[in-house]
């Protein structure tokens, strides 16, 4: 078998939400080149699907456009996908509204691309398929926590991604694998990988492991915060512990805090989709357990948060008369715009200069904000201000219009400021509702969780270096403060207080001692093995002799029996004591520019959520953080694995190997 | 058949198909493909019951631990003894065991799955599929252990279960003492299985179980956990209360020996969990507990008696260093003596710690790991004995506990002067906790032993009873 190129892997990464895509490495690893919406949409035979929804439209106008050759609709079926899609791959959109479309905005639509059916009008009546690239109407979503709820529609996805990224024939995939797939599901895939897209080598790589092939780590707690579902693994020397392992959590992802926010927000006429755009938006802040709030009853209010969910209507709900007006409507005259401008002119150029008058306006608000609130310094960090103004964008439909009466709505990009005032912080306590759980909020229950986790790991002496490595990532870890949050909630309710740990010097430990490791963040292309780092967490012999010729009872021992495991010192679980002594996060790798970058604007500028058109590439203005650090793991991995390694550790399955043994000999192959 | 010869190619399969192997126990359930290393599936036996919105809901595996819900209470479908009393709630445990990562809760219909599509104008033949789909096993031969003393009804109840309601093409049911000694290397081995429920000692001559030899008493994790209590209970300065995390808000730290300071959560009666969900959360902290803490006195003389130099055993304990311990509340004290204390009645069955509340009534001293080895050599021919004493397996969780297998050598080569005791126990924690789930998946991907298999269709001739006759 020829070498593996590094332009030549094909990296899928399915998420509930979103599936990342790239074909090939670049010289310094970049976030996802493509972005798919985790969904399909029903074709027209039952089994089929297709990646935008089709209309079907019958109609019978007058020419349009006379210069129009007429179309047959066949062809118009089965061109313009193709046209749409090289136009959304290569050529990413100038126009602020084409990019401006939310990912999360449900039922928001694109204006221009109708228009180009709409040319094509002719005389008789026809039938027109056309693609409405924004509805989500109908749409399939075949992952649903994690776990693939349609298969199906997960193949035609994965087969919609192929498709469009078009690899060559020598191409390896790397897919990510959910901790929640069954090795059953894993089968499937693997047969459904090797059988219709005939590659030579396959390797499915767990999602917590790609996060530590991201952060060069060996071993690692990874906390990977999704839509819905918080998965929490301990990986030690880059092998996942599966017992104890928190696998698609429920009710602990974004969702979470959306749904707080709602359930704050609802009396003030807060729709969801306000939420979503609330919490994606850089003024919710989740701030560590006993921060006063910011305002005049600081003190009184920090009970609130920590109030069981059953026992009072106090929290929350008391904070609501505080904040009259934090709803303010700035520019209801907006929705009003000229249409025929729109529908004559350039759509986007039009769009684009209101874009900027509103900006113009916005600015002025602001400032004249601050004339108000004169009393107070103009510039206070997020977590002080008492209230606060973000930009709610939504789509409202447009007056249907005379050429197109019976076309599919347009819909236009409209902004309003609203103002929110400590409820912003609060998107993480408990629930009023709390439904079957006695949790005190999602911070708690993933605190307990890790607790659990890190408890099952067999391997005590690694306890406490799980502890000092958390990794929290995923998109729903993106609301500002939670990692700090997590940290704080965990040391208030599991690390053990100084007195206890004055203790533990007195009896032999082996933990705490660092050990001279150059390997732990060496960037993974300079890997000198290929999957493990030779020098990594072993325990010292010396201080393991040490410890044991202390050990009172080791020494009054007469010689055992011959055949008792000498080694077996190594993996008792003795001479530990009780984990956590602190909690640490891992730093994020330095030396991958693109990623930084991503981190550092990343707060800045969260206040357009996910601009990027479904299935368009992720242009350079989308702030993907290190929350998506799977996808750069991806990469290290498949470096290492297909090109570095080549097979020689058996990283990933090839296809000789499958005629061979079939889909189940990937067992061997899961990494 | 030889079992030193190497199968020929025609009736090796293990690749082909990739049995599954269940290893149910009483605080634990196992399950994994055979040929693996490590059980890829382990779940609590418990399971947890509530009703939400009038509904009644059960949850199973560690989500049990992690989430506390409305009105919880725990339950456990297998009795104290290691036989299963609940068999609808067993079934439905141990289907989780092997549905939640290995097979799937459904298997994918191959019609659906996209490489099966049929062409326009055929008709789907929908009906075939239906069966397979409710039954979680159709395709995986399925193998479980049990343990010596299982009595044959429920070993006929066991093959129904994965016949008619798993639909499983093959079963076999084996010994869980043999299942630990394939996996120490070993066809003959005298077993001594230290679990949460039961201790048992099983001669195992190739390849079979000793009837006459066997011998389990129940003084497991679970009896050590209930004299750490006991020692909690009579604690100085003050009683030791186990507070779970899930009952805490927030906690202070506390100088060691102090009483705690910490904000408890309540829950409104109708909401809070049940005693019995507060018991098994605190059966964490209290593994936590012998994990860091307890501690097997070494020997060669008991804890009680004096050592060889003159000095009482207790006073040599004494004087080494203690552990510390702090508990979800923050109360922290260091344990010295009394770490040995709790487990010595394994040995000695005076040293038991008095509970009158306890659970478990005072042991005897026939119930003590040498005893009852002493009752097993005793049962088998005594031409093995030699044999046996010398491959003496240890496993079972409980066995890990610091000091465990010295203690047991000790005890051993005084039981046993003349001949050569040797203890087998593997240092690798997983091996030991699983061991006999990997003689299972041992056992399951050679190739000779697939005649042993029961088929589908041997069951459906000779009906359950056929599992006494081919599974000894």
């Amino acid at each position: 078998m020829p070498p593996f190129k590094d332009e030549h892997i094909l990296i899928i990464a399915p998420g509930s939400q979103v599936t990342l895509a790239q074909l090939g490495l670049p010289e310094s690893f970049t976030p996802a080149r493509y972005r798919f919406p985790t969904r399909m949409f029903p074709g027209e035979k039952k089994g089929e699907y297709e990646p935008y929804k089709i209309r079907e439209r019958r109609q019978e106008v007058k020419v349009a456009n006379g210069s129009d050759a007429p179309k047959e609709d066949v062809e118009m079926k089965d061109a313009q996908p193709a046209t749409e899609e090289t136009a959304n791959g290569e050529a990413p959109k100038t126009e602020g509204t084409d990019e401006a479309k939310a990912e999360g905005a449900e039922g928001a639509a694109e204006g221009e691309k109708k228009e180009e059916n709409g040319e094509n009008v002719q005389t008789v009546e026809e039938i027109f398929y056309e693609e409405d690239v924004a509805s989500q109407e109908g749409a399939v979503c075949p992952m649903e926590n994690g776990r693939i709820v349609d298969w199906p529609c997960f193949f035609a996805l994965l087969t919609h991604v192929y498709n469009t990224l078009s690899p060559p024939f020598h191409t390896p995939i790397m897919l990510i694998a959910e901790p929640v797939w069954s090795l059953r599901d894993r089968e499937a895939i693997t047969q459904f990988v090797f059988e219709k897209f005939k590659t030579p080598a396959f390797c499915l790589l767990d999602s917590a492991l790609a996060v530590c092939y991201g952060y060069g780590v060996s071993t690692a707690t990874v906390i990977d915060v999704g839509k819905d579902k918080v998965d929490v693994t301990a990986v030690t020397d880059f092998l996942i512990n599966e017992h104890g392992r928190g696998i698609a959590l429920e009710g602990c992802g974004g969702d979470y805090m959306t749904d707080r926010l709602l359930e704050l927000l609802a009396s003030k006429r807060f729709t969801r989709e306000m939420c979503e755009q609330l919490k994606r938006s850089n003024i919710t802040e989740l701030l560590p357990q006993g921060t006063p709030l910011p305002g005049t009853a600081a003190t009184a209010r920090q009970d609130a948060p920590q109030a069981a969910p059953g026992s009072a209507q106090t929290g929350p709900e008391a904070n609501q008369p505080r904040n009259q007006n934090g709803n303010t409507d700035r520019d209801e005259d907006e929705g009003v715009l000229d249409v025929a401008a729109i529908v004559s002119g350039n759509t986007s150029e039009f769009l684009a200069n209101r874009e900027k008058e509103k900006e113009k306006e916005k600015e002025k608000a602001t400032t004249k904000k601050g004339a108000d609130q004169s009393s107070k310094p103009v510039r206070l960090p997020n977590s002080k201000k008492e209230k606060a103004t973000f930009q709610y964008h939504e789509f409202v439909r447009l007056e249907p219009e005379k050429d197109a009466p019976s076309g599919p709505g347009r819909f236009i990009r409209h902004a309003r400021d609203i103002e929110i005032g400590i409820e912003r912080f609060l998107a993480a306590t408990p629930k009023q509702t709390a439904g079957e759980r006695l949790s005190s909020g999602i911070l708690e229950d993933i605190a307990t969780q890790i607790h659990h986790t890190i408890l099952a790991v067999p391997d005590a002496t690694k306890r406490s270096d799980l502890w000092d490595s958390l990794i929290v990532v995923g998109n729903g870890s993106r609301v500002k403060g939670f990692t700090q949050a997590l940290l704080a909630t965990i040391t208030q309710k599991f690390v053990l207080s100084p007195s206890g740990t004055i203790f533990t010097s007195e009896i032999p430990s082996n933990f705490s001692t660092p050990l001279p490791t150059g390997g732990t963040n060496t960037p993974a292309p300079q890997m000198p093995g290929p999957m493990h780092h030779p020098g990594g967490h072993g325990v010292n012999p010396l201080l393991v002799a040490a410890t044991h010729s202390s050990n009172p009872a080791a020494t009054n021992m007469p010689p055992g029996t011959p055949s008792l495991d000498q080694s077996f010192s190594h993996h008792r679980s003795t001479g530990h004591s009780q984990t956590p002594t602190s909690v640490r996060t891992v730093k994020a790798p330095e030396y991958f520019p693109e990623w930084k970058e991503q981190t550092a604007s990343n707060a800045a500028s969260q206040n357009a959520p996910g601009l990027n058109g479904p299935g368009g590439p992720a242009s350079g203005g989308s702030h993907r953080g290190m929350e998506e650090a799977v996808f750069l793991g991806a990469q290290v991995a498949s470096k290492v694995i297909f090109v570095l390694d080549q097979g020689l550790s058996k990283g990933f399955m090839s296809r000789v190997e499958y005629n061979e043994n079939g889909p189940s000999a990937i067992h061997e192959y899961v990494m | 058949m030889n079992p030193s010869n190497a199968p020929s190619a025609a009736e090796y399969g293990g690749d082909e198909v990739s049995a599954i192997v269940l290893d149910p126990g009483f605080s634990t359930t196992r399950a994994g493909f055979a040929g693996e290393d490590t059980p890829k599936s382990l779940i609590p036996t418990y399971y947890g019951k509530y009703s939400f919105e009038g509904q009644g809901k059960l949850i199973y595996g560690d989500d049990v631990f992690v989430t506390p819900r409305p009105g919880l209470s725990i339950h456990n479908p297998i009795g104290r003894d290691g036989v299963v009393e609940d068999w609808d709630m067993a079934e439905k445990v141990w289907e989780y065991s092997f549905t939640s990562k290995l097979t799937g809760a459904k298997p994918g219909n191959p019609l659906h799955n996209g490489l099966n599509d049929l062409p326009e104008g055929e008709l789907p033949s929908e009906m075939e599929g239906v069966e397979s789909e409710e039954r979680p096993l159709a395709d995986s031969p399925l193998l479980m252990s049990e343990s010596s003393w299982n009595p044959a009804k429920a070993r006929e109840k066991t093959i129904e279960i994965a016949m008619e309601k798993w639909g499983s093409p093959a079963f076999y049911l084996a010994r869980n003492g043999v299942l630990a000694a394939f996996a120490a290397g070993k066809a003959s081995a005298l077993v001594v299985d230290i679990g949460a429920s039961n201790i048992s000692v099983t001669p195992v001559h190739d390849g079979m179980i000793l009837k006459r030899g066997v011998q389990h008493s129940p003084l497991g994790g679970d009896y050590i956990s209930s004299q750490i209590r006991a020692l909690f209970k009579s604690n100085s300065p003050q009683p030791i209360i186990i507070t779970p995390h899930y009952l805490i808000s927030a906690k202070t730290a506390v100088e060691a020996g102090q009483p705690p300071q910490v904000k408890y959560k309540t829950f409104p009666p109708e909401r809070a969990p049940d005693a019995s969900y507060r018991t098994l959360v605190e059966e964490r902290t209290l593994s936590e507990f012998k994990e860091c803490v307890v501690q097997v006195w070494p020997g060669p003389t008991k804890l009680s008696s004096t050592g060889p130099n003159g000095t009482p055993n207790e006073e040599i304990a004494r004087n080494s260093p203690g552990r510390p311990f702090e508990f979800p509340d923050g109360y922290n004290q260091v344990f010295g003596v009394d770490r040995y204390r709790v487990v010595e009645s394994l040995f000695d069955a005076k040293a038991a710690i008095q509970d009158p509340e306890s659970l478990f009534p005072a042991p005897t001293q026939a119930q003590t790991v040498p005893e009852l080895i002493k009752a097993a050599l005793n049962g088998v021919d005594v031409d093995i004995r030699p044999h046996l004493l010398s491959n003496v397996v240890v496993t079972g969780a409980s066995s890990l506990l610091y000091g465990f297998t010295d203690r047991l050598n000790q005890e051993l080569m005084q039981l046993y002067p003349g001949p050569r005791v040797r203890i087998s126990a593997p240092g690798n924690t997983s091996e030991r906790r699983f061991s006999s789930w990997i003689g299972g998946s041992i056992l399951a991907s050679l190739g000779t032993f697939h005649q042993m298999w029961i088929s589908k269709k041997e069951f459906d001739e000779h009906g359950p009873n056929i599992v006494e006759k081919r599974c000894k």
